[in-house]
């Protein structure tokens, strides 16, 4: 892409210091940006020109078209949140609606031929669900306090402890995994079966599983915000 | 009178249908006897099995997949035609479901890609 290729002439230095900085090893030192990194980069600017766009035209009395479909995403977040989390939902709605927007945006980018979808490379499905992991225990952190929050571990009676915390660790661990890869593989597979169709048959047949990838790009961003509010919905939880 | 399901079928039926799979079994263990000549292969040079393996794993898994994904789709057809006002959270587990069981069919993917 000629974005990564502007990239790497031109902030190849600093790319490299910091992956130094973190220890990583640098395999093509003239390459360090990546395509899927360009096309993040790309997508943040394109949201931020679109937010840019809407605060411009915000109006109560007469909302466009852009400000309609961004209060209906608001509402369907909000909504979504609060049928989970009883009290103090709303605090938890913009990391909610950011990840939504942003996965969404990841996904449908990929559609436009001759850009690949970053969620395509394990390495940003990966960094979206650290990011979830980290927020829904810095949220059951914050609401419940240190003591608290690890008690839960321990489940509900304290003599089943020593077999309930490693269960509860692995299981945790297991909601990273999966979300990483339950969102890497439906866009990986669904552009691995588009190729695999345009390799057997005519030029337009495969157009139709492009449009499930269309539909499935829409679903697995909900998919993720869902589980996400899901995850932070039990760390917050209060037995009352 | 038509046999309803409600009371057990009589004995002859039952003592019918296990002959019929007694018999498939034992169909079933000579085919697979017929492999036999394998066992007289050279040892060493061993094939490359990762190949067919994830074939079968891959094959397996969509077909479980689509087993459970059929029992989520039929109950909440029948759930949305029992009580059409439910509508909306039926639809909202249907989706919940139907994403979470494909999500184990795509970590066999991922399997299946990493063991190559």
């Amino acid at each position: 892409m000629w974005i990564t290729g502007l990239l790497n002439s031109t902030l190849a230095g600093p790319a490299n210091a910091v992956l130094q900085a973190v220890g990583f090893k640098v395999e093509d030192a003239a390459h360090p940006w990546a395509d899927w990194l360009a096309t993040e980069i790309l997508v943040v600017v394109i949201l931020a020109a679109l937010v840019a766009l809407l605060r411009r035209s915000f109006s109560v009395d007469n909302p466009g078209t852009v400000q309609h479909t961004a209060e209906m995403i608001f509402a369907f977040v909000k909504g979504e949140t609060n049928d989970a989390i009883e009290h103090h939902g709303s605090r938890y709605v913009p990391f909610f609606g950011t990840l939504f927007i942003f996965i969404l945006f990841m996904n449908l980018i990929g559609i436009i031929p001759g850009i690949e979808a970053p969620t395509m490379n394990p390495a940003v499905p990966a960094a979206l669900a650290i990011s979830s992991f980290a927020y829904y225990n810095w949220a059951g952190l914050r609401e419940q306090g240190i003591l608290k929050y690890l008690a839960h571990f321990a489940g509900p009676v304290w003599w089943l402890a020593p077999i309930m915390i490693p269960i509860e660790i692995i299981s945790h661990l297991a909601r990273l995994l999966s979300l990483t890869i339950r969102l890497y593989a439906n866009m990986f597979a669904g552009e691995q079966v588009t190729l695999t169709f345009l390799g057997l048959t005519y030029f337009v047949i495969p157009s139709i599983f492009m449009g499930l990838h269309v539909f499935v790009s829409f679903l697995q961003a909900f998919i993720f915000m869902l589980l996400s509010i899901i995850y932070v919905s039990q760390a917050v939880a209060h037995e009352h | 009178m038509p046999n309803t399901d409600q009371e057990p079928p009589p004995r002859e039926t039952i003592i019918k249908e296990k002959k019929v799979t007694q018999k498939t079994v034992l169909l079933a263990i000579a085919f697979l006897l017929l492999a036999s000549p394998m066992f007289a292969q050279t040892p060493g040079g061993g094939t490359d099995w990762h190949l067919p393996a994830a074939y079968i794993a891959m094959g397996i898994a969509s077909g479980l997949c689509g087993l459970g994904q059929g029992k989520v789709a039929a109950s909440a057809a029948e759930a949305m035609a029992r009580n059409p006002g439910a509508q909306a959270g039926i639809r909202f587990a249907l989706i919940i479901g139907l994403v979470l069981i494909e999500s184990l069919a795509l970590y066999t993917l991922v399997i299946t890609y990493i063991a190559k």
